[in-house]
């Protein structure tokens, strides 16, 4: 469904990506992991084609890197870790910023008949249609990434590009913000590709798995069939023997 | 006022922006009523007979001065806060202003060089002031955002913000030096860049008023991108928008929209910064209203600044960039701390 190939790119100086390829199938969630700096983000913002990139990266049958913006966000959805927010927008008019995409860009962009019921629906779906009158600046860490998460559903992509999105959010949220996109991916015609800090919540929700080792790509896997010696170097510690030393203690 | 809908408080905008105008137009040396005001309107426009018993000094004061003086502060105030709006979320920065690319210095300077060489005084003067002004102001907002592109490919925020701010120190450093090695016009400079709204006529309300709405439109069509880049630019071109070309087309309009105003009256502060502050408390952030609702807002309060200007110290003028100044800087603290009180 989403196919990058040879992609190449940093900012300028030498490349933090270099040369790396993987692909993401339909109905499945893929998560990138690696250690700080290796490229995931940077990656990420390449394949979304924020960061002008070498190689190809086609999804849908569209090339990313090169088609118009408005096409490409109605085929990828990009949902980032929570940043300052300087306007106190609505829940309602937030999550309906996620139509843009489906606008006509005539004199008015007028909205399609079909953008309030749409709306309307991914605010029931992630829990925020009492709140759609609250500025997001009143939220909570979880909420708000609910409304920005509702958001992305208003934007009715095909592909979902998560860039940590768990950051800050306490594990409850964390689960529920990863429970409510495998329910999304199910719809079927859908993947998600994210970048994940939390080994757990990866080896927990992930399909497949993109080890990433200093801007290269170290193994595309299933998840089940994971070599836990590769995570291992990735990490450059005993991530198995770590997680059972945590457990153990626990219990 | 969250107890009045949306609508009631647009009614009330309106209206208080008409008190304002009316007020602008009526008080002073002569009062003149609003009925009055509003005869010699049909006067002029239709040409309904003026009654016999009216003072002859009226039809003209109105029609002549004071009229086009206060719709020139209407559009200029509208001009500035539409600009300050959309400033602050170009570069999602609550204290950017329209000034920050540059445009009120290259201006200045133009006009500082006019002054000293006494072509601003020759029979010329008159439009090539404007004109002078209005092309340095925009020289130096293209040449901060090309400079700002040569130094970052992506044009971010913080190297406009930056480049902006050097230029305009830049630009005032050698204002300065000429104004100080010219103490003649010393004076003469100063007032230009507190700005000023006297002597103005229906000539000079006419590119002002010509820009204010072309440009104010044209904002007005690009609210759902201003929206969406209140976010970031990278979620705004994450959800579809073209970032670089919306970024120079508003960066050009707000050039244009700051810049003929300033050409006209010079340096008018505070407005850009406080009205939308002001209107996002009240009508919400949304552009598709925030645009509007700044214009009339900034059109308002400018029309009242400049009634102050010219009856507080009367027969002698203050400039309205004082006025603007100690009206809007306690103002802008108290929304600043009663929004920060309901926060808690």
């Amino acid at each position: 469904m989403l196919h990058a190939e040879h992609i190449t790119c940093g900012y300028g100086g030498d490349p933090v990506v270099r040369d790396l390829s993987f692909s993401a199938q339909s109905g499945q969630i893929l998560c990138i992991l690696g250690a700080n700096g290796c490229g995931k983000t940077t990656l990420l913002r390449a394949v979304a084609g924020l960061l002008p990139s070498t190689g190809s990266v086609t999804a849908a049958g569209l090339d990313l890197r090169t088609a118009p913006r408005r096409q490409v966000a109605q085929t990828v959805a990009f949902l980032s870790q929570l940043s300052n927010l300087y306007f106190s927008y609505t829940v309602y008019q937030t999550v309906e910023m996620g139509r843009y995409a489906h606008r006509s860009p005539g004199l008015f962009g007028r909205a399609a008949p079909g953008d309030k019921d749409i709306v309307r629906s991914c605010l029931e779906q992630t829990g925020l249609w009492e709140l759609r009158e609250q500025p997001i600046t009143a939220l909570s860490g979880g909420q708000l990434q609910r409304v920005f998460l509702a958001r992305v559903f208003a934007q009715d992509p095909k592909i979902i590009l998560l860039d940590e999105p768990t950051n800050h959010l306490d594990l409850k949220y964390q689960i529920e913000l990863m429970e409510q996109l495998r329910r999304w991916v199910a719809q079927g015609n859908r993947c998600v590709v994210g970048v994940l800090h939390d080994v757990n919540l990866a080896l927990n929700y992930a399909d497949q798995l993109l080890l990433m080792q200093d801007g290269r790509a170290l193994c595309q896997t299933d998840t089940q069939a994971l070599d836990p010696a590769l995570l291992d170097r990735v990490y450059g510690l005993d991530v198995r023997g770590y997680m059972r030393n945590a457990l153990k203690r626990w219990e | 006022m969250s107890r009045f809908s949306r609508p009631a408080r647009f009614g009330l905008l309106c209206l208080a922006a008409l008190v304002a105008v009316l007020l602008g137009i009526g008080v002073g040396s002569v009062p003149i009523s609003p009925g009055e005001i509003l005869q010699v309107l049909a006067n002029k426009l239709w040409g309904a007979a003026l009654p016999e018993q009216m003072n002859p000094v009226i039809p003209g004061l109105v029609w002549s001065i004071r009229l086009p003086r206060v719709l020139l502060a209407f559009c200029v105030g509208a001009s500035l806060a539409v600009s300050g709006a959309v400033m602050q979320s170009l570069l999602q920065n609550p204290l950017a202003s329209s000034y920050g690319l540059g445009v009120s210095s290259g201006a200045g300077l133009g006009a500082a060089v006019l002054i000293v060489t006494g072509v601003a005084d020759s029979a010329a003067g008159t439009f090539l002031l404007p004109a002078v002004c209005l092309c340095c102001g925009l020289a130096t907002m293209g040449g901060a955002l090309a400079i700002s592109s040569r130094l970052d490919r992506n044009l971010s925020n913080n190297t406009i913000i930056l480049i902006g701010m050097v230029l305009s120190l830049f630009l005032n450093a050698i204002i300065t030096t000429l104004s100080s090695a010219n103490p003649d016009y010393t004076q003469r400079i100063t007032l230009w860049q507190l700005g000023s709204l006297s002597m103005k006529t229906w000539k000079q309300l006419g590119p002002v008023a010509l820009a204010a709405l072309v440009c104010i439109l044209a904002f007005w069509r690009l609210s759902s991108e201003l929206d969406l880049l209140s976010f970031g630019e990278e979620q705004a071109s994450a959800m579809g928008m073209e970032r670089k070309r919306v970024k120079w087309l508003l960066a050009l309009l707000v050039a244009l929209l700051t810049g003929t105003a300033v050409a006209f009256v010079g340096v008018i502060g505070f407005v850009d910064l406080v009205a939308p502050h002001i209107v996002r408390r009240i009508f919400g952030p949304s552009h598709r209203m925030l645009i509007p609702t700044c214009a009339i807002f900034g059109g308002g309060f400018l029309s009242l600044c400049d009634l102050a200007a010219r009856t507080l110290a009367s027969p002698s003028e203050i400039p309205i960039g004082s006025i603007t100044a100690l009206i809007g800087a306690p103002f802008f603290l108290y929304i600043f701390f009663s929004s920060r009180k309901e926060a808690r």
